[in-house]
């Protein structure tokens, strides 16, 4: 695994644990404070933008580690040819999509620019539809690579020295 | 849309993820509807990040996780062994009780499933259950969350409806004692049938009950606290997860002195995946929820059912088949919302009790979230635990005909739930 | 050639204003020949208010029936419609229409943000606090945590008010009162029947401290396209249904709080509104729309 995939991958993970503890810590505070009579109404704000961007982060996290659940009953079944031209398609068709959503999210971030988050006055709400973008390129990085690992098994591709 | 329905299901058969699967057949109804702005897939997907109700679900997964090297879930074992080590399929009933007392705390059924999927899966297999049925009991006990008060569920149906909240509360009593009992039932038959050897062989002496008492107070008050927590009104029932999560880790680092740095990591770590697989499901399934709104679906489906029978009864038993089979959607609320202003009339124009109509749709509406081909409480706990969807179909069918036979007596014997609430509010 | 509006709004389908919606969409398409359709979806079915706003932008058949705090967001001066105090009658409400600045904001709404604005005549009626104790000054709303939406604009007005403003889930203020989360919100009377929250809330206290004035809201690229006729039976038929619709609100209050008192709720009406005007005000400088409130009142010739 290059050396800048291992360093992304640390960085992603490391990301989404800090967006998931501060919305936790964001929850607690904001519940405690209220019950002392002091609401602090930004930290639902918040909490809810750290868990778009949790979200798709660990989205990735849970598609590399192929923990999306999947009902495999028929694939399993299939002779070998077939079966694995399914997981061709399966990939191709998932790559597609993340190329319209990373499309589609991106034009909707910009063109939303001045839709207010919360209807904080100066914060956009792109802040929190850009978690998709990023998600979406994750995603599809890990549908690429998931693609060329399974070509490389099947002697499409030359086999990669260092693994 | 029924080239989406059509395309859903070839894309499943194929072993596409089902978060994808959901997705990808969601977004042709929009290539059918150029009209329409090509961002709001991707719109209403990130909207689902931001509903502040489904925040429940993160929270309760990291607590599970917590909980675990907290060094509460052992001791709960701890405990449950002495209880009901004795009885066969021990810990699958332990796992109920802890839906129930869950209940008087969470209303996310969903929610409720992944934290206990974690907590006790992987000991449920090690003590000879099969993954297939564990799964299925820490699923299916999950549907006492939303029933016992309070639930989101009530709150939505009786704000939508103009149904008493008060009534509907103190209608979940009954209707969870029964469902309780149902599922305790089919847990303690297949046990037997099974031959799953109890976890002792003897009575526990009472040094070893006091002992193991002792060790699990902390877990047991776990509830207790967090229902503190609710009703001294530091937290809301969204915001409970959070509580739950700082219960445990204080519990953990100060009481049992067993989490340590790289245990909390390491529960942050496997919480990571969980919410992913879970959260990216819920949040894609909006993009095809879409187009059952718009080309309103379920008024279609009232139309075909009034078609059918005009019996009271008769509705109700084919309401909930309805929402049993559509029942995938987020933690119910949406079926809720969407269908409760369609199928309430018809209720109450038939002359039926809608305390009694919306315990049955709320049941039935959460049972769907378990069952398969679609139900995203079903697709968290086959996830946490590794289950395929097959092998927890075929496991869990005790488990299903238990809930449907009480639902069936929920809707033949209306007494059942309108016995409390009557009698609270006198009328 | 045929057109369909796909209307949302987050109002229940027994709401008044889902009633007359319907019947909106009922003489648009009577006065179209059945080529101008509404299609109304309630309950948020169609999603989240600030989806919707950005999907008309794009110039989607869509619409949705907003406030003006929403639209604040896009031309802020809007907003004063929102700010405690800002009409105190429902025929006030109706005079907005013909006040230039308001014309202003509609044009710059239109013409840079692609937001047509169909009418404004819906008005839901005056927002009171619900509490627990009695309420007849700002002072006795200290330290009280009131659940208002969460939107910063709603939270200074009731903050200028003397209130905590508490940002809740609307699903989530039964319990939340029940378990005394927040001690009160402020609300219209049918909001309190319609959740049952006078199962958790003892006072009604009339401080009348927003008539909350409601905006049909389409695409202006969509409407554009639309023929002269459509769109003149789109707005006149909107400010129809709308003044009707308010009446039926302003009975359906008056109902709404007969059976509120029936089941033992109290109504505080001696409140001192000279002190409350008198703490609104405060709000409008905090949010840097005074001038623009006081532009509007002159021309309305408040
Ligand atoms: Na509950
Ligand atoms: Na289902």
């Amino acid at each position: 695994m290059p050396r800048i995939h291992r360093f992304m991958l640390r960085l992603e993970a490391v990301l989404a644990g800090t967006f998931l503890v501060l919305m936790v810590v964001l929850i607690f505070t904001g519940g405690v404070a209220r019950m002392m009579h002091h609401p602090l109404n930004w930290t639902i704000d918040l909490a809810t933008c750290f868990f778009a961007w949790g979200c798709f982060l660990c989205a990735d996290i849970a598609w590399r580690n192929d923990a999306l659940i999947a009902i495999d009953v028929i694939p399993r079944r299939l002779p070998d040819g077939p079966r694995r031209a399914v997981g061709y398609f399966n990939l191709a068709v998932i790559a597609v999509f993340l190329v319209y959503v990373i499309y589609a999210g991106a034009w909707l971030s910009w063109v939303s620019r001045a839709r207010s988050f919360q209807g904080i006055p100066g914060v956009s709400y792109s802040w929190v539809t850009m978690s998709i973008v990023v998600g979406g390129l994750l995603l599809l990085l890990t549908t690429l690579l998931k693609l060329a690992r399974a070509l490389r098994a099947d002697g499409y591709l030359a086999p990669r020295r260092t693994e | 849309m029924l080239l989406v329905v059509v395309a859903f299901a070839i894309l499943l058969a194929l072993g596409m993820p089902v978060a994808f699967a959901i997705a990808i057949s969601g977004a042709l109804f929009f290539l059918q509807h150029p009209e329409l702005p090509f961002t709001i897939p991707v719109q209403v997907t990130v909207s689902q990040t931001q509903n502040f109700a489904l925040l429940a679900v993160p929270l309760f997964i990291i607590a599970g996780n917590i909980m675990n090297r907290s060094g509460i879930t052992g001791r709960l074992l701890d405990l449950a062994s002495v209880l009901t080590g004795r009885l066969k399929g021990g810990l699958a009933q332990v796992s109920l009780a802890l839906s129930a007392l869950m209940g008087g705390v969470s209303g996310s059924a969903i929610a409720d499933a992944a934290m206990q999927a974690r907590m006790l899966g992987r000991p449920m297999v090690e003590r000879g259950f099969t993954p297939g049925f564990a799964a299925g009991a820490l699923a299916y006990g999950a549907v006492l969350t939303p029933i016992i008060p309070p639930g989101i569920g009530m709150i939505l149906y009786g704000t939508i409806g103009q149904v008493s909240i008060g009534r509907l509360f103190a209608a979940g009593f009954v209707p969870a004692l029964l469902l309780w009992a149902g599922l305790s039932f089919a847990v303690w038959l297949t046990a037997r049938r099974r031959g799953y050897l109890p976890e002792r062989d003897r009575r526990p002496t009472l040094k070893e009950g006091a002992l193991a008492l002792r060790g699990g107070i902390w877990a047991l008050l776990f509830p207790v606290f967090l229902l503190f927590g609710l009703r001294m009104g530091v937290f809301t029932p969204s915001e409970i997860g959070a509580f739950a999560v700082f219960y445990g880790a204080v519990i953990g680092v100060f009481v049992y002195r067993e989490l340590k740095t790289k245990g909390a990591l390491e529960a942050l770590e496997a919480s990571l995946t969980d919410v992913g697989s879970v959260m990216f499901l819920i949040a894609l399934s909006a993009i095809f929820s879409y187009g059952i709104v718009l080309e309103r679906v379920p008024e279609t489906v009232s139309g075909w059912i009034l078609g059918v029978t005009e019996n009271l009864a008769g509705v109700m038993v084919l309401v909930a088949t309805f929402v049993l089979v559509v029942g995938f959607f987020v933690d119910a609320t949406v079926l809720i919302i969407m269908l409760t202003p369609i199928f309430l009339p018809l209720v109450r124009q038939l002359g039926g009790d809608p305390v009694h109509f919306g315990i049955v749709f709320i049941v039935a509406a959460t049972i769907g979230n378990f069952t398969p081909p679609v139900g995203a409480a079903m697709y968290a706990v086959c996830s946490i635990l590794k289950v395929p969807v097959g092998e927890y179909t075929r496991e869990s069918a005790p488990l299903l005909l238990a809930v449907t036979v009480v639902t069936l007596m929920l809707i033949f014997i209306p007494q059942a739930v309108l016995f409390v609430p009557n009698l609270i509010f006198n009328r | 050639q045929e057109y369909t509006l796909r209307f949302n709004h987050v109002l229940g389908p027994s709401e008044p204003f889902h009633e007359g919606f319907l019947k909106w969409a009922e003489r648009v398409a009577e006065r179209t020949n059945g080529n101008l359709q509404i299609e109304v979806f309630h309950s948020a079915q169609l999603g989240v208010e600030e989806d919707i706003i950005e999907q008309i932008r794009q110039g989607a058949n869509i619409g949705q029936n907003t406030d003006a705090a929403r639209l604040g967001n896009y031309v802020p001066g809007i907003a004063v419609v929102n700010g405690p105090y800002f009409v105190s009658t429902i025929e006030e409400a109706y005079a907005l229409a013909d006040s230039p600045t308001m014309q202003g904001w509609q044009t710059e709404l239109a013409e840079q943000h692609g937001l047509k604005v169909v009418c404004f005549d819906w008005v839901q009626g005056f927002r009171h606090f619900f509490t627990n104790k009695p309420i007849r000054t700002p002072e006795d709303l200290a330290g009280l945590r009131i659940r208002t939406p969460p939107a910063p604009i709603w939270q200074e007005s009731i903050r200028a008010l003397g209130a905590e403003p508490t940002a809740m889930n609307f699903t989530d203020i039964y319990p939340g009162l029940q378990q005394r989360a927040v001690d009160g919100a402020e609300l219209v009377y049918p909001n309190i029947t319609a959740a049952n929250l006078n199962e958790v809330l003892d006072y009604a206290n009339e401080t009348a401290h927003i008539l909350l004035v409601n905006f049909q809201v389409v695409s202006s690229q969509w409407f554009d396209n639309l023929p002269q006729d459509y769109q003149t039976a789109l707005v006149e038929e909107c400010r129809a249904a709308g003044q009707e619709t308010s009446e039926v609100i302003r009975q359906a209050t008056e109902e709404a709080k007969a059976t509120l008192v029936e089941q033992g709720m109290t109504v505080i009406e001696d409140v001192d509104m000279d002190a409350f005007r008198a703490a609104g005000e405060k709000a409008y400088e905090v949010l840097g729309i005074l001038d623009a409130k006081n532009k509007v009142h002159a021309e309305i010739g408040k």
